[in-house]
C-alpha cells in the first residue's frame, strides 16, 4: 500500500463523518450527505482501487501521468474557485442581513438593541 | 388564523396598487417588500393600504422575501402566504392554498401552475421544467412548479423558515428547507396570467443558468 492509499481513504472517512455530523445537527439535509458520500466514497474507492481509472483512461485518452497531474489541479482550481463563489455569495447574504434589519427598524418593527445612552 | 399576505416587489409601480387590494380581501394584513425600487413601487403599495417596508438597495427576490416573512413574524402571523407583485398570480386562488392549512393537513403548501390548462408559453414551461429537475438534484425532493412564487405557510413553517439565497434560488432553498424541517407539503393547481409585462420581467436563460449553478454548488459545498 502507498501512503496516498491510506491517506485517501482516511480523509474521505474525516469528510464523511463530518457531513454526517451536521446532517445530525440539522445543517445539513440527508440527501446532500449522500451526494458527499458518492463523492468520497468515489476518492477513497479510486484510492484503493486504481486499477479503475483505466476505464476512465478509455473513455478520457488521459493516459500519462503529467495529464493525470493537469486534470486534478484543474480539478483543484475549479474547486477553489467555487469555493471562492460561496464566500462572497455569504457576504452578500450578511449585507442583505443588514440592510433587512435597516428596513424593519425604519419600519419601527424592530427595537434598536444599542440603549440610547450608550449610543 | 392570523393571515398575512408578503409581497416582494422590484419597480412594480403600475401593477402593485390592484395586487396589494386583491391581497387584502383574504389577508389580514399585506406586507409589501420594497427591494430598492427606483421607482414609486413603495408610494403605490402604502396608498393601496400595504404595511410597506423598504430595502434601501436592491437585494434580490430571495431576501425581500425572508423580510417580508421576518416582519409578518413580528407582526404575530399564524399563516404566511407569498405572491409576486406583477400580477402572475391569481390572489382568488388564496382561500384554495389556505385550505390544507387551516384543515391541518399541510405545513407548507405550492401552488402548481401547470396543473390547471393555463396559457404558459413553451420557453416558460421548459425552464420551469429545469427549475424542477435542479431541485430534485439538489433536494431530493420533486415539486410540480418548484419556482412558483405563490405559497402558504402554516404555523411550523412559519416558525421555522430561514432563507438565506438572496436571488431566485429562494424557491428552492424552501423546498431544501421543506426536506430540512419534514414539513407536510401539498400542490394546489392556481390560474396564472402571463401577459408581455410578466414575460420581460422574468428570468433570462443566462440567470436561469446562473441560478441552477449556484443551487447544485451549494447543495454540494453547504
Amino acid at each position: 500500500m502507498t501512503p496516498y492509499q491510506i491517506a485517501a481513504p482516511l480523509l474521505s472517512l474525516l469528510a464523511l463523518m463530518y457531513a454526517w455530523n451536521l446532517v445530525l445537527r440539522q445543517k445539513k439535509t440527508i440527501w446532500e450527505a449522500l451526494l458527499w458520500t458518492l463523492f468520497w466514497g468515489g476518492i477513497a474507492f479510486i484510492a484503493l482501487k486504481p486499477d479503475v481509472l483505466s476505464y476512465l483512461s478509455v473513455a478520457t485518452g488521459i493516459k500519462d501521468q503529467v495529464n493525470a497531474i493537469f486534470v486534478t489541479s484543474i480539478g483543484i482550481l475549479f474547486f477553489f474557485v467555487f469555493y471562492v463563489i460561496i464566500r462572497i455569495e455569504e457576504l452578500h447574504q450578511r449585507f442583505a442581513r443588514i440592510i433587512r434589519e435597516m428596513a424593519l427598524r425604519e419600519a419601527g418593527m424592530r427595537e434598536d438593541a444599542v440603549p440610547e445612552d450608550k449610543r | 388564523m392570523r393571515v398575512i399576505a408578503v409581497i416582494p416587489a422590484y419597480n412594480e409601480e403600475t401593477r402593485i396598487g390592484s395586487v396589494v387590494r386583491a391581497a387584502r380581501t383574504y389577508a389580514a394584513e399585506v406586507i409589501v417588500v420594497d427591494d430598492g425600487s427606483t421607482d414609486a413601487t413603495g408610494h403605490k403599495a402604502t396608498e393601496a393600504g400595504a404595511r410597506v417596508l423598504r430595502h434601501m438597495d436592491n437585494c434580490g427576490p430571495g431576501a425581500a422575501t425572508m423580510t417580508g416573512i421576518e416582519a409578518a413574524r413580528l407582526l404575530q402571523a399564524d399563516v404566511i402566504t407569498t405572491l409576486d407583485a406583477d400580477e402572475q398570480h391569481d390572489a382568488h386562488d388564496m382561500p384554495a392554498l389556505l385550505t390544507p392549512i387551516e384543515r391541518g393537513e399541510a405545513d407548507v403548501v405550492f401552488a402548481d401552475r401547470f396543473a390547471l390548462r393555463n396559457a404558459i408559453p413553451l420557453i416558460r414551461r421548459f425552464f420551469n421544467a429545469i427549475g424542477n429537475v435542479v431541485t430534485l438534484l439538489a433536494t431530493g425532493r420533486w415539486v410540480h412548479d418548484s419556482q412558483c412564487g405563490f405559497k402558504a405557510f402554516g404555523p411550523r413553517a412559519v416558525k421555522e423558515i430561514q432563507l438565506r439565497m438572496n436571488g431566485f434560488e429562494f424557491c428552492t432553498e424552501i423546498v431544501r428547507e421543506s426536506v430540512q424541517h419534514r414539513w407536510r407539503i401539498t400542490q394546489v393547481p392556481v390560474k396564472v396570467l402571463y401577459s408581455a409585462y410578466t414575460l420581460a420581467k422574468g428570468q433570462s436563460f443566462a440567470t436561469g443558468m446562473k441560478t441552477a449553478f449556484k443551487i447544485l454548488l451549494r447543495s454540494f459545498l453547504r
